[in-house]
């Protein structure tokens, strides 16, 4: 077990380092739309092409040789320097912590009652199979998963801000984190994100559960004289739990590759959605990096998590003692 | 005549599907006493294991529904009880076993995790500690060796014989005065097999327990049964102590079952045909299609009465056992063993011993 997560957590320095040298790759081989029209300002202005070119190269140290740049980049990466935000004027880091609390402030309700209640209904479904509930579940289900995001968010936005005036139509993000005020601009994005992520969670733990329902250690318990709570909660969920688990890291990375740009988009929230969504129109390729690597590090590190909690939650799995 | 421990009288367990109502069993009166063996034989798929399965409503309900007929065990009717005290009498005075210990226990907790949880269930005072000394109690007398150490072992850690003996420790938690076993050893290697039935009649003998066992396997009928209850289409088709059955099998189905036993000298034979539809069953006996000896009364009404075979305790539904009939039809015309040298503990004249 120890040398199952010492080797775990060194693939996960390794997974790191590869994703980070593929990402200096491709960046070194783009083209930097920064530089072109940086040097068509100098041109304009009389000035030479060349030497425009290579004065904009040596102010972003451009001229040197490849390996000492890959060098820089992974030195400036490992120690938090991830470049200078060219469209905002401040270094990435910054604006990367000026934007995340924005997002969490709404992915993390939507994140916990998606799996709170998306599992609880699931179970419910699973062992009422087939009843009135389970086929209302299952409508609710489907209409989360087909109705899209940005839909969705229009359509709160024109019923309850434009109609009936209970919620702002855009956020303000003038207003103090910890305020009514701001819980009530929330509400919105919050049962977006949510919808979305709860019709998948049921379905999944619906039909995980339905695995379970009908195993004979489930009958052996009901045998023993189990209460159908006890069948449930003990013997359903239970080893439910270990394919459940593996559906969190997946929700996560859902809310912040799709949901978060649609829904802070369409409600102006100064998140990580709308800061990578801004950086890519305008073509500033630190920040968009930036932003793409942080669900790059969410799926590592999730997935480390996911691998430490099977440890706990399945005795079957081997692993294989150096 | 004391009321015996466990009596079912015309059970009818029927499910209700989206092709029609299955009846599983359609009628099934079977008495227990205690400290006694019965064997419920049949093929696959004629409602032995709804029939044990209904003793303690196990069934899943719905679809599956008792629509008729009385379980009494110890003077109590089973059917008219609460859920309440269903899961008291599941697993407290009523034990299971099942055909499959492999998918049995649960994978993610300790063997002494689940005795425990049979052991706490039934004995709300138990303490975690008290409770696993007697699952240690428990776990070694089914067998397994060093049981305080492999008591905090999960299931994969054992070997098939060796979890259908913890599904048993489980089953004697609350010491029952009725073991249910469904198909217990089907699943196991045949040199386990003689093992486990070996360890049911030990426990039968120290708590004086009753033992419904479902098999379809005549030889274990052979090794542990005390009476013979054969179920065909959901029926009873013949029932009675073990030696009658094996040396005087009276209907056509149980001398084609009997038939079909390897190893008796003669020539092997399998029963044409298959079993009829569940939804809707032929009218008369329900084994008429299949079977050599049907004449047109055997085609309509209800499936015939229990008739008396000889004097003893041998009972049989075919028409050609009612009074005044002529049961040579069947039975050939000397009368008897037209089957040939099928006899109870496969011929071994120690058997009753073995066990």
């Amino acid at each position: 077990m120890k040398w199952y997560i010492a080797r775990r957590l060194a693939w996960t320095v390794v997974a790191t380092f590869i994703i980070l040298s593929l990402t200096f790759g491709l960046m070194a081989a783009s083209p930097d739309p920064q530089a072109a029209s940086y040097v068509a300002q100098q041109v304009q202005e009389g000035g030479d092409f060349e030497e425009a070119q290579e004065s904009y190269e040596r102010a972003r140290g451009l001229d040197q040789p490849l390996w000492e740049r890959y060098k820089n980049y992974m030195i400036g990466m490992v120690t938090l320097d991830w470049g200078w935000s060219e469209t905002r004027s401040q270094p990435v880091t910054e604006a990367i912590l000026e934007a995340w609390p924005y997002s969490v402030m709404y992915a993390t309700p939507a994140l916990i009652i998606s799996t709170v209640l998306g599992v609880a209904i699931g179970l419910y479904s699973a062992t009422h199979r087939n009843s009135l509930e389970d086929y209302a579940a299952s409508a609710f289900a489907f209409f989360g998963i087909s109705i899209p995001d940005f839909w969705f968010g229009i359509l709160m936005i024109l019923i309850f801000g434009v109609w009936l005036g209970w919620i702002p139509i855009y956020y303000h993000s003038d207003v103090p984190w910890f305020s009514l005020q701001n819980v009530q601009q929330l509400i919105a994005p919050t049962l977006v994100v949510t919808l979305s992520s709860i019709a998948s969670e049921m379905r999944f733990s619906r039909a995980t559960a339905l695995e379970y329902v009908n195993a004979e250690f489930v009958k052996t318990a009901k045998a023993k004289g189990a209460d159908s709570w006890r069948r449930v909660t003990r013997h359903i969920f239970r080893p439910a739990l270990v394919p459940l688990s593996t559906i969190l890291v997946g929700d996560i990375l859902n809310i912040v590759l799709v949901s978060s740009y649609l829904v802070e988009v369409v409600f102006g929230i100064p998140g990580l959605g709308q800061l990578s969504y801004k950086a890519i129109i305008q073509q500033d390729v630190a920040l968009v990096l930036a932003t793409v690597l942080i669900p790059t590090f969410i799926a590592i590190v999730g997935n480390l998590f996911q691998d430490l909690a099977y440890t706990v939650l399945d005795p079957r799995i081997s692993y294989g003692e150096r | 005549m004391t009321e015996p421990l466990l009596s079912i009288r015309n059970l009818k367990t029927h499910f209700h599907t989206d092709e029609g109502t299955v009846r599983a069993v359609d009628g099934v009166s079977l008495d227990v006493d205690r400290g006694e063996t019965v064997c419920v034989v049949g093929e696959s798929g004629s409602g032995k294991t709804v029939t044990a399965e209904s003793i303690t409503r196990l069934i899943p309900e719905p679809p599956g529904e008792i629509v008729d007929g009385t379980v009494r065990f110890d003077g109590e009717d089973v059917t008219a009880m609460s859920e309440k005290q269903l899961e008291a009498l599941r697993g407290g005075r009523i034990g299971h076993i099942f055909q499959n210990p492999q998918g049995a226990l649960n994978p993610v907790y300790t063997v002494g995790w689940q005795i425990r949880e049979a052991i706490q269930l039934h004995d709300k005072k138990a303490k975690d500690k008290e409770a696993r000394e007697r699952a240690i109690d428990l776990l070694d007398r089914v067998g397994i060796p060093d049981a305080t150490s492999r008591i905090d072992d999960y299931p994969h850690e054992f070997s098939g014989g060796m979890k259908q003996r913890i599904v048993i420790a489980m089953a004697l938690a609350s010491n029952p005065d009725l073991l249910i076993a469904d198909e217990p050893t089907t699943a196991l290697d045949v040199t386990i097999q003689m093992q486990i039935l070996r360890l049911l009649n030990q426990v039968q003998e120290e708590f004086n327990t009753g033992i419904v066992m479902i098999t379809h396997d005549l030889g274990v009928v052979a090794e542990v049964a005390d009476r013979v209850v054969v179920m065909y289409a959901g029926k009873v088709m013949e029932e009675g102590d073990v030696y009658e059955i094996f040396e005087n099998p009276s209907h056509p189905y149980t001398r084609a079952l009997l038939e079909c036993l390897p190893g008796r000298g003669e020539k092997m034979s399998a029963i044409g045909g298959s079993l009829p539809s569940t939804t809707s069953p032929p009218d008369g006996c329900r084994f008429h299609p299949r079977c050599p000896y049907a004449v047109g009364d055997c085609e309509i009404g209800e499936q015939p009465p229990m008739y008396a075979v000889d004097d003893g305790d041998h009972a049989v539904s075919c028409v050609h056992f009612e009074p005044g009939a002529d049961p040579s039809v069947v039975l050939g015309e000397d009368g008897s063993d037209a089957v040939g040298g099928a006899r109870a503990d496969g011929g071994d004249e120690t058997g009753g011993d073995a066990r």
